[in-house]
């Protein structure tokens, strides 16, 4: 019975918090300085990488995003190959 | 107090982790990370001809539809007689920073439609898209219809530009996208779940009640925990796709105004002409019906229809009611529209 009390209770105060704090979040004066913070982190971070990347090409060394260009140039390689392939098959198909 | 809470803690970490996405299936395709599985049929075989594709969002585990056994929509389907297919998106790596829209929903979509369509008689294939899986699949069909023998847009969202967090937090201006794409590549689950969070921080704790209201029911718990698992096994968002998502369909709402191009094709709605079954939840903060609805009233179908129905974004696919009412109306549309 008193559970009962506290639930309903608490379903009420949950109901009424998410919709005030939806509220909250939605407004501009939240939303923007929190965006703001959230892009001069990964700013602050592209420029760390591009700071360690830059030292380690003038080692003459592939960078790490060198290395992704490589692995996705790979995958979509992957793809054309099945392409052709489909190519392929539609042509035989129709040779038959 | 505290003993009973740490005997619950003691309970809840001595259940055995939840058995999700059990359904047995095989991988007929693998292209990148996606992999294409199809579920294996039914003793009697499938009942109907044409083949259906799921196509879950790029950024949760496909086996939300496979929860767990006898909470599942894909089990309910194969023992409807379906043969039914699912994508895998799998989980990008750093290389795939550099994905688009038109590796991932011109080729890997497509591709997968093919293979699927393989087990037809006309090579068309029924789809369903759920989230942002039916983004991806009504982009696809905006730009390539053929394949498609129908469309579900399972709370798919196509229009942007409404008052839901997620929208207004992207469309502001103190949010740098090209800095958030450089600086991390992927972009983070972390950071995603951390945005869905936002949309209601209360809700853990109303996790937390129910469990203690309802611990003693052993159907919830699992229920509850398989749902739990997948609720925090994400996946990050390839940030070039990211940066295409928030620009062109945030922020210019390019879908619905056919701006929007797939390998330079241009994209229309109107392109969509196979039978149409828009499903929208009314309590879903995470694709609000202003977003989901407009799809109906766009594409060039003469047989389309909507089922709108109470419940959430997740809820209202999974439950117990769901397999009573969403999933067999589901199939039976399915049914009707099946090749001769």
């Amino acid at each position: 019975m008193a559970w009962d009390q506290f639930k309903k209770g608490f379903d009420r105060w949950e109901n009424t918090t998410a919709e005030y704090l939806e509220t909250v979040m939605k407004n501009r004066t939240v939303l923007e300085p929190a965006g703001k913070l959230l892009s001069a982190a990964f700013r602050a971070r592209a420029r760390v990488h591009g700071t360690l990347s830059g030292a380690w090409e003038s080692l003459g060394l592939p960078t790490r995003r060198d290395q992704e260009r490589t692995l996705h140039a790979l995958n979509q390689l992957q793809s054309r190959l099945l392409d052709l392939e489909e190519k392929l098959d539609a042509l035989n198909k129709k040779d038959e | 107090m505290r003993p009973v809470l740490e005997l619950a803690a003691q309970l809840v970490r001595r259940r055995p982790p939840p058995a999700v996405g059990q359904t047995p299936a095989v991988e007929v395709h693998r292209e990148n990370k996606m992999r294409l599985l199809r579920y294996r049929a039914r003793p009697e075989g499938t009942a109907f001809k044409t083949p259906v594709l799921l196509v879950p969002s790029l950024i949760n585990r496909h086996y939300v539809l496979d929860l767990m056994p006898g909470k599942s929509f894909v089990e309910h389907l194969v023992a409807q007689g379906h043969d039914v297919h699912i994508i895998d998106w799998g989980t990008p790596g750093p290389e795939d920073r550099f994905l688009t829209f038109d590796d991932i929903t011109g080729t890997y979509l497509g591709r997968a439609l093919k293979r699927t369509g393989e087990s037809s008689p006309d090579g068309k294939v029924h789809v369903l898209g759920y989230c942002l899986g039916g983004t991806l699949a009504a982009i696809h069909a905006g730009a390539h219809p053929g394949r498609f023998a129908s469309f579900v847009a399972l709370a798919a969202p196509v229009a942007f530009h409404d008052e839901g967090l997620v929208s207004t937090w992207t469309r502001q201006e103190g949010f740098d996208l090209q800095a958030l794409v450089d600086g991390a590549g992927n972009v983070p689950w972390q950071l995603m779940q951390a945005a869905f969070q936002m949309l209601r921080p209360t809700l853990p704790l109303a996790k937390a009640v129910s469990v203690v209201d309802k611990f003693w029911n052993d159907e919830f718990l699992d229920g509850f925990f398989a749902l739990e698992t997948w609720g925090n096994d994400n996946v990050s968002f390839p940030g070039q796709a990211y940066r295409q998502y928030v620009e062109e369909l945030y922020r210019k709402d390019a879908l619905v105004k056919d701006a929007f191009t797939l390998h330079g094709k241009p994209v229309r709605l109107s392109n969509i002409t196979c039978p149409l079954l828009s499903i929208t939840f009314e309590h879903d903060n995470i694709v609000p019906v202003s977003s989901a609805a407009p799809l109906l009233g766009r594409v060039g179908s003469a047989d389309k229809e909507r089922i709108h129905l109470p419940g959430g974004h997740v809820g209202a696919v999974v439950s117990r009611a769901a397999s009573r009412g969403l999933w067999p109306k589901i199939s039976a549309f399915w049914a009707k529209r099946d090749a001769r």
